[in-house]
């Protein structure tokens, strides 16, 4: 019977192929099952990832030595650092925890994306330094074999900062404090700025700095696809998804002074996945909070700033977010292609981009009028009563502008002084800072990020001594205050 | 031999129907009192084996094993108490009742006559150690792992059954106490050439030799630390016991068979040792320090000299122990700091002092110091390589450097250096912790004052 039908199915082979019938398949394979069986097997086979519990492949890890809140470039780059400077290659899994691909709302890439080393703190000018040189030699650090070179556009033409009779000694000593750290800024008067730059209106202004090198702009997104392809190819976990809780276990411990403190660990973050209830513990060993604009949101998570006001467990993480409009107009008139990027005394800032006469600006908003972060909707009136009539008095071609588009972004603001917050929390003893660096992270990020690896590999800063920037500064009230902040 | 069997057996019910906040005092105390009874089997007088009845009997290199696989029940009870604490009550009972029937398993095949028994048995082994490791485990590998341990012993063992009833056929007996007088040298045929490989294949899957060691690593990693435990300090040693025995039948043609294996050993010996200096991961490096040592056994049993049959057992009971206190090491860091990379818990020392000096000791023990049976072993297994060829010297020398870089490295990574800043608030050293690593201590200490018992 069974020799009957597959001699039968033998002979019909070749002519069944003639009359159209089943083509192409043996004649085991009629229903395709053969095949199945074969995938199946296949997947089961060691080398494969077959589960046969149920599919977890969309949710993160169920552990990982350091977790990483937040993916965008101070994230990114704190995961490239880690793995960079890890002595055992492959020793550390890290995983880095986003919950919007898309970064729509990340300040990266919302940011105008300028870099300068003219800052008043030396730790911001050693850290732009670092940085600057990281981006121009950005194609051997962030190679990938068989990857094209990175090209971040990277435009130098420096930063120009005016001052006006009040400030001019401040611009001083900022700039003597910068060429120490290196920097290569040069002092200008209104005469040497009106022959160099003949657009400008040199009213009001006594000094302005300008920086001769290493200052200028980029493209942010593509550092940030930069970083995130090279921190894939060494082996970095990403996880779509956002952290809802951490599990931590405390301990009751007695400084050497004999007060009872109780210091926290985190042994366990909750990563909820997008638009469902699915939730994965992810047991780690350290997590690193390098969430932008809503560090403050994810540290109240861990536990920060519970307690009594006055003490260090009541001291909050003062990161929060704040809006910021960025305008783009198009003025034929205006300066050429070397202007570089103009800060106003009273705040407004713009620079060129592009090279069709467009030119990207804004102003910080003063504490009454902060707008309200709750979206990132642009208020053009804004623009028509703060930030042109500072524009066109201090550069009479923009008189004539129009406007061709605006976004808003967010700085992860840190209402006490406005620089970054770097390092681990004396109470929570497994979370460590990368954040709060209000409008110039994205400048100093490759910088931050290598200080944080050191701290947590190391356990001190080797290269930059950022530990002016650590998290007692709130509870003891030591100010870094930046002075140059846009 | 029923007077341990019985009572271990008896062990199951106990737990189940203890009350909740006594299962682990009783299930503990009383597999203490169970490895108690077996000491006095360690008496062993002279040549003969102690013969207990038809099935069961005990010579003097299944006693020290049976010893020591009763003694560790209560230590992989007092490791597991940690982890197990938030399991609802019904696992936590199935869990005690899986290592009690692991054990029961064990006690019976390292003293079974019946060379199929104790086949039966060692393949009865694999089941509830693979029902410990997938369900218990940590990282979802666990799954590959527990596959991975469970097809190779598989694989490697369905042909030592065909091996054995095709003995059983010719000699008509395996019985192991007739069958060493009734072996027949066998020629150097090719169908005894594949009944010497089916004899052997199992064993040398379950050392493991180097190149059939791939289950190890994954298995010890993703298991609880129980199932590493019994892992290491147990099963492997199964493998060697096995083979022990299983020689006696192959005469003369281990001696041109052995060959390629002695050569995988010997560079295998080499290798993981090696790969233990580059390792990332505490369980892992101690996993593959674990094919290492149990390398030079399988060299010590194939060259089959009174002198190296000492050596292997003296180290199989002493990297029993060491291994077994390394895991829990291992365990008690991973419980504070939730992460196994080495690099990521430094500097101990200062945090855990008492801690630290168990490490010390039993990296000391690792590295085979004298005094230790450690040394003993390897010196034993050293001294009988060089006796059947003297190149041979050369791998060992450079094994025992390796050993001593990597246990080096091993110790002076988490206890040495300024400690990292996230473990400052670890559970200080619990007394449960403390007592483990004594308990596996005292015996390895006292072994190197009167090491005749456990040189065979």
């Amino acid at each position: 019977m069974l020799r009957r039908t597959l001699l039968l199915g033998l002979c019909r082979g070749p002519l069944g192929r003639g009359l159209g019938t089943h083509r192409g398949g043996s004649i085991l394979d009629r229903d395709g099952k053969m095949s199945e069986i074969k995938k199946k097997i296949q997947s089961i086979l060691p080398g494969g990832d077959w589960n046969p519990l149920y599919d977890t492949s969309h949710l993160p890890p169920e552990s990982s030595d350091v977790v990483i809140v937040g993916g965008g470039v101070l994230g990114l780059s704190v995961a490239y650092w880690l793995k960079k400077l890890e002595k055992p290659r492959g020793a550390i899994r890290v995983l880095v925890v986003e919950r919007d691909h898309t970064y729509s709302r990340a300040s990266t890439v919302l940011s105008v994306g300028g870099i300068r080393q003219q800052f008043s703190v030396p730790e911001n000018v050693q850290l732009s330094l670092f940085s600057i040189d990281f981006l121009r030699n950005i194609n051997e650090y962030l190679a990938v074999a068989d990857d094209p070179p990175l090209d971040i556009q990277f435009n130098p033409s420096g930063y120009l900062l005016l001052a006006s009779e009040k400030g001019a000694a401040i611009m001083e000593n900022n700039v003597k404090v910068q060429r120490q750290e290196g920097a290569k800024v040069c002092l200008m008067s209104p005469e040497q700025l009106r022959n160099k730059f003949p657009w400008i209106n040199t009213e009001g202004v006594a000094l302005a700095s300008y920086g001769m090198e290493h200052e200028g702009w980029f493209d942010p997104w593509c550092l940030l696809q930069g970083l995130r392809r090279k921190v894939q190819s060494m082996g970095v976990l990403f996880c779509r998804g956002e952290v809802t809780r951490f599990m931590s276990s405390s301990n009751l411990m007695k400084t050497a002074s004999g007060e009872e403190v109780n210091l926290k660990r985190i042994h366990e973050v909750h990563v909820k996945i997008d638009q469902s209830l699915e939730y994965q513990p992810v047991e780690c060993a350290i997590v690193i909070n390098a969430a932008g604009a809503w560090s403050g949101q994810v540290a109240e998570l861990a536990g920060i700033g519970k307690g009594p006001p006055g003490t260090l467990q009541g001291t909050k993480l003062p990161v929060e977010l704040r809006k910021r409009y960025v305008y783009l107009w198009h003025c034929p008139q205006g300066p050429g292609l070397e202007t570089p990027f103009v800060i106003d005394p009273s705040g407004t800032y713009f620079r060129r981009e592009g090279l069709g006469h467009n030119y990207l600006g804004g102003c910080s908003p003063t504490e009454e009028e902060e707008p309200d972060p709750g979206n990132l909707e642009v208020d053009h009136d804004f623009f028509q009563d703060r930030v042109w009539p500072p524009l066109a008095q201090r550069v009479p071609a923009f008189e004539t502008l129009k406007v061709r588009s605006a976004w808003a972004g967010y700085y992860d603001y840190n209402t006490f002084d406005q620089n970054g917050v770097v390092g681990p929390h004396p109470l929570v003893i497994n979370m460590y800072f990368a954040t709060g660096f209000s409008g110039h992270g994205l400048q100093q990020a490759p910088a931050v990020g290598r200080a944080v690896a050191e701290m947590v590999l190391e356990g001190h800063f080797q290269t930059i001594n950022l530990s002016s920037f650590l998290f007692s500064r709130f509870y003891s009230g030591e100010k870094v205050q930046e002075h140059n902040i846009i | 031999m029923l007077k341990i069997i019985i009572p271990t057996a008896m062990l199951m019910p106990m737990t189940w129907l203890s009350k909740p906040n006594m299962i682990w005092i009783n299930s503990t105390t009383y597999s203490l009192l169970i490895s108690l009874i077996s000491l006095p089997y360690l008496n062993q007088l002279g040549d003969n084996s102690l013969n207990l009845s038809l099935l069961f009997f005990s010579d003097s290199l299944s006693a020290p094993l049976l010893v020591l696989t009763t003694w560790l029940l209560p230590l992989m009870l007092m490791a597991s108490q940690s982890h197990l604490s938030k399991e609802t009550l019904a696992r936590k009972k199935l869990y005690i009742t899986m290592l009690i029937i692991l054990q029961l398993l064990l006690i019976m095949t390292f003293t079974a006559t019946e060379l199929i028994m104790f086949y039966i048995l060692f393949e009865a082994t694999l089941i509830p150690t693979l029902i410990i490791i997938t369900r218990w485990g940590n990282q979802t590998e666990r799954l590959n792992a527990g596959l991975y341990f469970l097809f190779y012993t598989l694989m490697g063992s369905l042909p030592l059954l065909v091996a054995l009833l095709y003995i059983q056929n010719t000699t008509g007996t395996l019985n192991f106490l007739i069958i060493q007088y009734w072996a027949k040298p066998i020629s150097a045929t090719w169908s005894n050439i594949f009944l010497w490989l089916a004899c052997m294949m199992a064993f040398m899957v379950k050392m493991p030799l180097y190149g059939l060691h791939l289950w190890l690593p994954k298995a010890h990693v993703e298991a609880p630390i129980a199932g590493s435990m019994v892992l290491a300090a147990v099963l492997l040693k199964l493998g060697g016991y096995g083979m022990m025995r299983i020689t006696i039948l192959l005469n003369p043609m281990t001696n041109q068979m052995a060959y390629p294996f002695m050569m995988l050993s010997l560079w295998g010996m080499v290798m993981t040792s090696s790969i233990c200096l580059r390792q990332t991961d505490l369980k892992s490096l101690i996993a593959y320090s674990s094919v290492s040592h149990m390398a030079l056994v399988i060299v010590a049993v194939l060259i089959q000299t009174p002198w190296s049959y000492m050596g292997a057992t003296a180290l199989m009971i002493a990297h029993g122990l060491t291994s077994s206190m390394l895991f829990c090491l291992a365990n008690s860091n991973y419980e504070r700091v939730h992460s196994r990379t080495m690099i990521l818990a430094r500097g101990l020392q200062t945090i855990l002092p008492l801690m630290a000096a168990w490490w010390l000791l039993v990296s000391l023990a690792n590295l085979a110091l004298p005094p230790t049976i450690n040394l003993i072993g390897e010196l034993f297994v050293v001294m009988a390589s060089f006796s059947w060829s003297n190149m041979t010297i050369v791998l060992m020398g450079t094994n025992i450097i390796i050993t001593a870089l990597y246990t080096l490295y091993m110790l002076t990574t988490t206890q040495r250096g300024k400690y990292t800043h996230h473990i400052k608030n670890i559970n200080p050293s619990f007394t449960r912790e403390n007592a483990l690593m004594a308990l596996h201590l005292l015996p390895l200490l006292l072994l190197s004052l009167n090491p005749k018992i456990v040189l065979g």
